[in-house]
């Protein structure tokens, strides 16, 4: 917590790891809208993804968006081997996949992920969704929740209108 | 005779000693007599015990005699008896005879049809083969379907979202500089593809119902029906409902499937009660011996937990009993109703995963009664 409130004040630095470049377009433009400095950075799979955090130790992300399905090395991998890593694990892992079985996000729960969402079909609600995420961080709120709250979509309450 | 005069004396002497051999003579005849006598005697007494003898052997005899003519009668009745006997027997050869040749000819008949039999089981050996191949082969394929059904429902979700997505940043982001009709076809792109993409959930579930593995466990029912009233109480308002569910048990099932079971058939009655009527589901539960089934429900012996759900709602047309739990298929305008029509065909499922059966009845308009049952699995 203490390491996201120190990085707050200028830039909120977010990072995708995604091999659709679709979704990386969706994903530009709905932090694009958002009314604050934000830098997005991009990889296309798990390696890069790897290999990246292990460069930049000392200037991490506040958050990192982690699609499940990715060539060379999937998301479920990446997380793993983050929550393992001491240097790190602090840092919050978002995964993002289309699908959201329950065993499936049960596991991701387990390992450590910070939230869950469903890759989207409308572009609204996808606004929100992301949006709240971000506001999340931006609050210095970055600990793993409860097993309950761990999908953000805007079926739940955990969206509230009022915050956008 | 010449008599020769002698003196007196001499005469005398002469006649005595002529009377003395006499007397000799006569003794010795006496004697002889005597013993002729003693011997006639004794052949009397002989004759006598021989006569005596014989008049017992003749009471033997005639006794030998009566029992012969008595044996006689007996034998001359055993002859007529053994020869009605023999030509009985007779007969009876004849017709053994025909019998035979009838048996004879049977025979063959047999030994051809024993040769057919070995033929036609043969073929049947070879059939039950190619059955068990065919079953081999069908089970693979199943398999493979299911395999294809999951991943290519997870694949075409992907373009499908683009589509979703794409349309809806158009409608967002340029809604200003689009016609009217711009607008309008790009809702109905989303409509389109809305419905593909409830179609490939409802594909997916379907497909998940089958390649699941299945653990039978002790399960409250009443607890399931709470949980899936408190996921559907948007609905349950919306449409007034009361579901009266009391004192359901509990039962072995797949608690997983079996809640979705609950959950398709309370919101299947949700969705087609009466416009102006509040909906009013009535839920029970039973056991029941295999006997109060049909033959084709289940077998006699076993016990069965029969579930039912009652409805108020709009029903339909019998003649539909089958139809409404096929794959896809509706009765109504998806316009006005909504849903893929694979509600019913999930419960189904479901139900024969329990080795169960389920069957609708129900008039148009009056309502429609869904009967569940499951044979009674004690856990190991």
């Amino acid at each position: 917590m203490v390491y996201i409130q120190a990085m707050i004040p200028r830039h909120l630095n977010i990072l995708l790891a995604d091999d659709d470049i679709d979704d990386c377009l969706f994903f530009k433009t709905v932090v694009g809208s958002f009314p604050l400095p934000t830098v997005l950075s991009y990889v296309h799979d798990g390696e890069q993804l790897m290999k990246l955090l292990k460069e930049s130790i000392a200037i991490l992300p506040h958050i990192l968006f982690l699609d499940l399905n990715m060539p060379r090395k999937n998301g479920f991998e990446c997380l793993t081997e983050i929550k393992h890593d001491d240097k790190l694990k602090a840092l919050p892992v978002i995964m993002y996949s289309t699908s959201s079985e329950r065993d499936l996000t049960d596991r991701l729960y387990d390992n450590g992920a910070y939230h869950f969402i469903r890759k989207p079909s409308d572009f609204l609600q996808f606004k929100k969704v992301v949006h709240y995420s971000l506001t999340l961080i931006m609050q210095g709120n970055s600990v793993q929740g409860t097993r309950n709250n761990f999908i953000l979509n805007v079926e739940n309450n955990l969206i509230r209108p009022e915050a956008f | 005779m010449a008599i020769t005069i002698k003196s007196s004396d001499e005469q005398l002497i002469l006649v005595r000693e002529e009377l003395c051999f006499e007397k000799e003579a006569n003794a010795k005849l006496f004697a002889d007599l005597i013993v002729a006598r003693n011997e006639l005697s004794f052949q009397k007494d002989e004759q006598g015990k021989r006569a005596a003898e014989l008049g017992i052997a003749n009471i033997e005899l005639a006794f030998e005699n009566g029992e012969k003519e008595k044996r006689a009668i007996e034998l001359g009745i055993a002859n007529v008896e053994l020869i009605f006997q023999n030509n009985e027997k007779e007969k009876r050869a004849a017709e053994l005879g025909i019998a035979n040749l009838e048996l004879a000819f049977q025979n063959d008949e047999k030994e051809q049809r024993a040769i057919e039999l070995g033929i036609a089981n043969k073929e049947l050996v070879f059939q039950n083969e190619e059955k068990e191949k065919r079953a081999a082969e069908l089970i693979i394929a199943n398999k493979e379907l299911l395999a294809f059904t999951y991943i290519s429902s997870h694949d075409l979700q992907e373009p499908l979202r683009k589509i979703q997505m794409f349309s809806s940043v158009i409608l967002t982001d340029e809604a200003n500089k689009l016609s009217e009709t711009g607008k309008y076809n790009i809702e109905r792109i989303q409509l389109a593809a809305k419905r593909m993409q409830q179609l490939i959930n409802d594909l997916l579930d379907f497909s998940r119902i089958t390649t699941t593995e299945l653990t039978f466990e002790k399960t409250e029912l009443y607890t399931i029906i709470e949980d899936v009233i408190a996921e559907l109480k948007d609905t349950i308002l919306e449409k007034q409902a009361t579901i009266d569910a009391a004192d359901l048990g509990s039962a072995n099932v797949i608690a997983f499937q079996f809640r979705q079971l609950i959950y398709n058939l309370i919101s299947n009655a949700l969705k087609f009660s009466k416009p102006a009527l509040p909906s009013h589901i009535i839920i029970k539960s039973r056991v029941v011996k295999g006997t109060h089934l049909d033959k084709e429900l289940g077998s006699l012996e076993r016990e069965y937990f029969h579930l039912t759900i009652k409805d108020n709602g709009i029903g339909f047309d019998g003649q539909f009993k089958e139809r409404i739990f096929g794959v896809f298929q509706q009765l109504h305008n998806k316009e006005m109703f909504g849903g893929t029509g694979i509600g019913l065909a999930i419960v189904k499922k479901i139900v024969e995963n329990h080795n169960g059966s389920i069957t609708a009845s129900s008039e148009l308009g009056r309502g429609a009664t869904f009967d569940i049952h499951i044979p009674i699995r004690e856990l190991l």
